[in-house]
């Protein structure tokens, strides 16, 4: 053998390991669950699973309610988090202090108990109900089992840690390009514009793509607060499965599921693998 | 004559209690002046906050007569090369050098004009579209310089620019950075720890030691009259001798010289080796022996030994040290030495 051909089968053995492991544990669960979403009542193959999916009112609102729930959700939490780690970079006062000691507390909170806490807190008669009942304010808007509730519930799961990726993104802009940009007279919004928006927005998209994911599929919060229709797909999907015993709608539901994430995923490693140029420095 | 800028008892205490104390310095249009000092001595401090970066404790700063204490650096009309460049790295080079004049809301084709010129001003041409990360230092170091040019500010301001470039180009840069001052005016004030830089570049140079200001002078005074013993060391190459002050005369041993600053008791006194005199034997001087001779291309550094002095370093044309060996006993004498109290 050439030297050439070893090294190659050298690779081939070392990148077997985690080829195997991924195909048991992804490709073959959605390889295999592709083929069920594709099987029909009469045991034949056909593509009735996806038009019911697309065609039923239900499902269709369903999938609607989700999509909603994950753009506001993911648009909120980049906001709040993105503001919040701005603030952190260039203020230093106790309370920026007081916010990097508290703001990962949530992480380490399970999440079946954080969503209880919140059905506690916005529930009818929860407790910011009677605190503001205290000043005279008779009807709170409803939070519970509706879109509210499972947006609140997103942002107190995903804040976090998109509020870390991003404040170690902006610790990775020099003070000192700033203070250049100052010295030539850009203000604090050319200053934003122009250096830590274009500097932190690779980080963004990441933290994007994360959020966009972990909610797409989320679970314990829906179920617990969501309203009973429309469901988050994550939700429904256990409902067909567990109630209705559908397992190829299930199927075809979760398919449809990995698709949404595989575009996003597909976006995420397009902008990665752009050519990084002069970024050396 | 015109002060551009002028800088008056100003005082910037950090919290370690480092800092400048004092620093008044009026410098006039179009001059390129040198703080020069040990590194540590405050001349960061000092041209930060004339850019605004630092809020002096107290003192005032004067631009074209008016005060820039209550200016953010992104008002003030000065302009800075900052030591380690502090280029954009996202933007081309065409980007970095635009961003300033698209502040000042300057025309497409006025801009591409101007950066069309600076660029061949400091010899990059074509280098628009290259980004910061794909330039070597020296040019990264250029650009800098380019940007800081373009705003045509009041007071440019050079932190250390050249001390991160090798020694040839370091020289390059020098030439070049007195060149564009000539062709267009600008008032500079530049920070250097490199006594040589300082000689060669200034008009005046400033000399700083632990946060206050030692003289103030041309490099030709600064050379030949350092103020205190602190700049007579910092400047050149000196040799230190102890002596002592009788009837109003500067006495080491047998050799004598003037007393202008009435000093008394122990002095240092302080000798330029180009004012070290060899001579035979049998003359009066200070004796010793030739310990080394060195040829440095048209002159040469011969070093004797005198006791109990120690070494004495002198620089002489080349052509005299031919008869000289070392080992061989020679009477040193000075043409001039500058007195000094003792420490
Ligand atoms: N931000 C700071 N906080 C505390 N001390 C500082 C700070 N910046 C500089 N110093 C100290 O102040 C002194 C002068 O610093 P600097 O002006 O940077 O000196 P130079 O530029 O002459 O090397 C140094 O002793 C330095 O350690
Ligand atoms: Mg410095």
């Amino acid at each position: 053998m050439s030297k050439q051909s070893k090294m190659g089968v050298l690779g081939l053995l070392l990148v077997l390991p985690s080829f195997l492991v991924l195909f048991v544990i992804v490709i073959l669960p959605v390889a295999l669950s592709f083929k069920e979403s594709l099987t029909n009542d009469s045991g034949g193959y056909d593509l009735s699973n996806y038009i019911y999916l697309f065609t039923d009112k239900l499902m269709r609102s369903n999938i609607i309610f989700t999509l909603t729930v994950t753009i506001i959700s993911v648009g909120l939490v980049l906001a709040v988090s993105y503001a919040l780690a701005v603030y952190m970079r260039f203020n230093d006062s106790a309370i920026v202090r007081w916010i990097q000691k508290m703001y990962m507390i949530p992480i380490f909170i399970p999440g079946v108990i954080a969503t209880y806490g919140l059905i506690r807190m916005l529930g009818n008669r929860g407790w910011a109900a009677q605190f503001l009942y205290q000043f005279g304010v008779e009807s709170m808007p409803r939070f519970i089992f509706d879109m509210k509730g499972i947006i609140i519930a997103n942002l107190w799961f995903n804040i976090p840690f998109t509020t870390m990726l991003l404040a170690s993104a902006l610790t990775a802009v020099p003070n000192s390009i700033i203070e250049s940009a100052k010295d030539v007279g850009a203000g604090m919004w050319r200053i934003f514009f122009n250096l830590i928006l274009p500097l932190t927005y690779k980080t963004l998209l990441v933290a994007a793509t994360f959020a966009f994911m972990g909610i797409i599929g989320s679970f314990t919060a829906p179920f617990l607060l969501g309203p009973n229709a429309p469901q988050m797909l994550g939700v429904s999907m256990q409902q067909i499965f567990g109630v209705f015993q559908d397992r190829q709608l299930a199927s075809a539901l979760a398919f449809f599921t990995f698709f949404l994430c595989s575009i996003m995923g597909y976006f995420y490693i397009r902008e990665m693998t752009k050519e990084e140029r002069g970024k050396a420095t | 004559m015109d002060i551009q800028l002028s800088i008056q008892n100003l005082t910037k205490r950090y919290k370690t209690g480092d800092g400048v104390t004092d620093i008044s310095l009026d410098v006039r249009k179009g001059e390129l002046i040198t703080l020069l000092g040990p590194s540590g001595c405050g001349k960061t401090t000092v041209l930060r906050s004339i850019g605004g970066f630092l809020e002096p404790d107290s003192g005032e700063i004067l631009i074209e007569n008016k005060s820039v204490l209550k200016t953010p650096p992104e008002k003030r009309p000065t302009a800075m090369v900052f030591q380690s460049y502090n280029l954009w790295p996202h933007m081309t080079v065409y980007d970095n050098l635009a961003f300033g004049l698209k502040i000042r809301k300057m025309k497409k084709a006025e801009m591409d004009f101007a950066i069309t010129e600076v660029l061949k001003l400091i010899r990059m041409s074509g280098s628009e579209k290259k980004h910061p990360g794909e330039l070597s230092g020296g040019q990264q170091q250029r650009i800098a310089v380019a940007r800081a040019l373009l705003l045509k500010p009041a007071v440019l301001l050079l932190d250390e620019p050249f001390s991160a470039l090798d020694a040839k180009l370091r020289h390059e840069m020098r030439e070049e950075l007195r060149e564009i001052q000539s062709k267009t005016g600008l008032t500079m004030v530049f920070v250097t720890h490199d006594q040589e830089e300082a000689l060669s570049i200034s008009d005046r140079i400033v000399v700083m030691n632990h946060g206050h200001i030692e003289q103030i002078a041309s490099p030709q005074e600064i050379y030949d009259e350092p103020k205190s013993l602190f700049a007579a060391q910092f400047i050149g190459k000196m040799n230190f001798l102890k002596g002592v002050v009788s009837a109003d005369q500067v006495i080491i041993q047998n050799l004598a010289f003037p007393n202008p600053k009435r000093l008394t008791g122990e002095v240092s006194i302080a000798i330029r080796p180009e004012n070290v005199i060899l001579q035979d034997g049998e003359e009066t001087g200070l004796s010793g022996s030739v310990k080394q001779i060195m040829i440095l291309g048209h002159y040469a550094e011969v070093s004797v030994d005198v006791q109990p002095f120690g070494i004495i370093r002198s620089f002489q044309p080349r052509d005299q040290v031919k008869h000289l060996h070392s080992g061989q006993k020679v009477k040193v004498n000075f043409s001039k030495a500058l007195a000094f109290p003792a420490v």
